[in-house]
């Protein structure tokens, strides 16, 4: 099996156990049904997962037409809606907890069900704050993961990359408004879009400018604003034997 | 998040070294009246100690050092922390003593001579972090609060520390009340509220007509619950009245929307072999459910069929799968028609911990 028809088939299977395991919580009509039980209780050891950089990984889900969501769609559900997609567990499940326990650990992992892509939190001091970072975090990870293929024949950049290019793009109109910076929550839709261009011309910056009426240098300094669009950006290059951005 | 800024007002001196003295008193109730008084949790005191940053660094190194010598002792002792959890907490420590916090990443720079200013002596912090790890003090206790969904609650000897699966507790109230209007608007009780976690996180969601009822039978937690619903600037929301359980709630029977509590529910036998921060720490009136754990929850079921009005909604959290299962055949064969809708969920560590459900009327 070649690497591509490996990936699609590892995607396919995947999307088939997510429509499976969402159907049933939804069709018994339990509220709460995403709490429920989580998968994998066993595995993680706490100490290695002190650091949260997001861990690249090419292409690892790309969104056919046959897929009934195409990736961008993830980033656009609120967090309640992306919440139901996840299974979310604790990490340690030793012992009957509750009163029984001073808080050991309020470390939360997320499961995405429908791509795999796994976001964790463990500094915060509620569970309810590391739930929220592990939320972000798996925003950035979609955004970063998640491509959807372009036709490059007949691309223009859509709304949500125009807004975060620097207003010297000749491809933005003045109904744009301000840029959008990494800061703002909005950005990573705009970084997933540009990473797709990124992708569909195979890492090379001045193409990729072309398509969004920039320079080589101006792009190149907004992919160096952002530390996971960096890193995506710079992966990518290295596996197609181009020199990183610094 | 909104404070209210005359809710700190009733915060009294800080007390900490009279609570160091005190001896730590295994039920809330043997407290004497006068340590009523809430104590200020430490990142709440105003910065009125100095000290060097070599002196802080000392002291770091000492903590630091103190923790990783416990390494998984107390895992084995008593499935207690082990020393990643202590360092963690000591970095938390720091957060909630210092003023400025960006000196916690200049501790171990040479600027050894710049003043440091602290919300506790350097002399309490030793005694503190000695407290923590020789005496396993709970880290709540030390630093008078506890960070539970997205509020910071002041706990003290004599009250429960919330623990993170009751933070579901609010979701499931929250899911409820999206489709009801007169859930949202409705009266809720948190029987056994403790610091208050529970009513609080329901007060920030239900609608400004929505009122909590919240008691508890602890004077310590009637204090304390107070203490923090003015902090959170909802008195005009949350009523915490003393005694026990339905008790002080005659006047609103048969009009509840909806009675949320986590009673104690721990079988008195195994109050013995809990990690020391629970077992030697937290008040037992919190903890002990009688001898198979389920005497209150037995009681709240029971007692929910009369408070709560037609369609209401209860939530109780319970020891595992055994109460959850046991309460929810109780339910109907005690009760046979009364509920419906009644559901078990799970924690999420995968603990079967609530169970859920409606008064009968609302759904066919
Ligand atoms: C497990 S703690 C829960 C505290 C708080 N609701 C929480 O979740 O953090 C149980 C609470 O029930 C209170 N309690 C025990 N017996 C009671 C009674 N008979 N009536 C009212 N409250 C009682 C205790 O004082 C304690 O605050």
């Amino acid at each position: 099996m070649s690497m591509a028809t490996q990936l699609a088939w590892k995607s396919n299977s995947l999307l088939r156990f997510a429509s499976k395991s969402i159907s049933r919580s939804t069709s018994n009509g339990c509220i709460v049904a995403h709490y429920s039980r989580s998968f994998f209780c066993n595995n993680t050891n706490m100490t290695t997962i002190t650091s949260m950089r997001p861990e690249f990984q090419l292409c690892c889900f790309t969104h056919s037409a046959a897929s009934n969501i195409i990736g961008s769609k993830y980033l656009e559900l609120t967090d309640e809606e992306l919440m139901k997609q996840c299974v979310m567990d604790t990490f340690k499940a030793s012992g009957p907890g509750g009163q029984h326990r001073n808080k050991r650990e309020s470390a939360v992992r997320l499961k995405h069900i429908p791509t795999g892509i796994i976001s964790q939190a463990v500094e915060d001091r509620s569970q309810h704050k590391n739930r929220a970072s592990a939320l972000r975090r798996l925003r950035t990870l979609l955004a970063v993961r998640v491509r959807n293929t372009l036709d490059l024949d007949a691309y223009s950049p859509p709304p949500e990359l125009l807004q975060i290019l620097p207003p010297k793009s000749t491809f933005r109109g003045s109904d744009c408004g301000p840029q959008i910076g990494p800061n703002n929550p909005k950005f990573i839709l705009g970084m997933q879009a540009l990473l797709d261009l990124v992708f569909a011309v195979e890492g090379s910056i001045s193409d990729a400018a072309k398509f969004l009426g920039l320079s080589t240098g101006a792009l190149s300094r907004l992919i160096l604003s952002d530390d996971s669009l960096r890193m995506a950006v710079n992966e990518l290059r290295t596996s197609k034997g181009l020199k990183p951005l610094k | 998040m909104k404070l209210s800024s005359s809710a700190c007002s009733i915060a009294r001196i800080p007390s900490l070294f009279a609570s160091l003295c005190r001896p730590i008193c295994s039920t809330s109730l043997s407290l004497s009246p006068s340590s009523l008084k809430p104590t200020t949790p430490l990142f709440l005191r105003p910065p009125t100690f100095s000290t060097s940053l070599s002196e802080l660094n000392k002291w770091h190194h000492w903590a630091k050092n103190l923790a990783s010598s416990v390494g998984s002792s107390f895992v084995h002792l008593d499935n207690g922390p082990d020393s990643t959890l202590l360092c963690r907490e000591l970095r938390w420590l720091l957060e909630d003593s210092l003023e400025d916090h960006s000196l916690i990443s200049q501790l171990g720079s040479q600027n050894y001579h710049m003043d440091v200013r602290l919300r506790a002596s350097l002399d309490e912090l030793y005694v503190l972090w000695r407290q923590r790890i020789e005496e396993r003090r709970p880290f709540q206790y030390i630093v008078g609060c506890e960070h539970w969904r997205d509020l910071v609650l002041s706990v003290q000897e004599g009250v429960l520390i919330p623990r993170p699966e009751t933070e579901l507790i609010v979701d499931l109230v929250k899911d409820v009340v999206l489709d009801s209007r007169e859930l949202k608007e409705g009266l809720w009780a948190d029987l056994g509220t403790g610091s208050g976690a529970i009513a609080i996180g329901i007060g920030r969601i239900l609608w400004s007509q929505g009122r909590v009822i919240a008691t508890d039978l602890s004077p310590v937690a009637v204090a304390v619950a107070t203490y923090n619903v003015l902090r959170y600037d909802l008195k005009d929301m949350i009523e915490v009245r003393k005694g026990s359980w339905f008790e002080p709630l005659k006047d609103v029977e048969g009009k509840l929307a909806g009675v949320v509590s986590n009673p104690p529910y721990i079988p008195s036998d195994d109050i013995s072999r809990l990690q020391a921060e629970v077992g030697q720490h937290e008040p037992r009136l919190a903890l002990d459910g009688g001898v198979s754990g389920m005497d209150d929850l037995l009681h709240l079921s029971n007692g929910a069929v009369s408070m709560l009005k037609p369609g209401g909604f209860f939530v109780f959290e319970t020891n595992g799968e055994k109460q959850c299962q046991f309460l929810v055949d109780y339910m109907e064969n005690n009760n046979p028609g009364k509920f419906c809708n009644v559901n078990i969920v799970s924690d999420f560590a995968g603990i079967q911990r609530f169970v859920t459900g409606f008064i009968n009327d609302k759904c066919h």
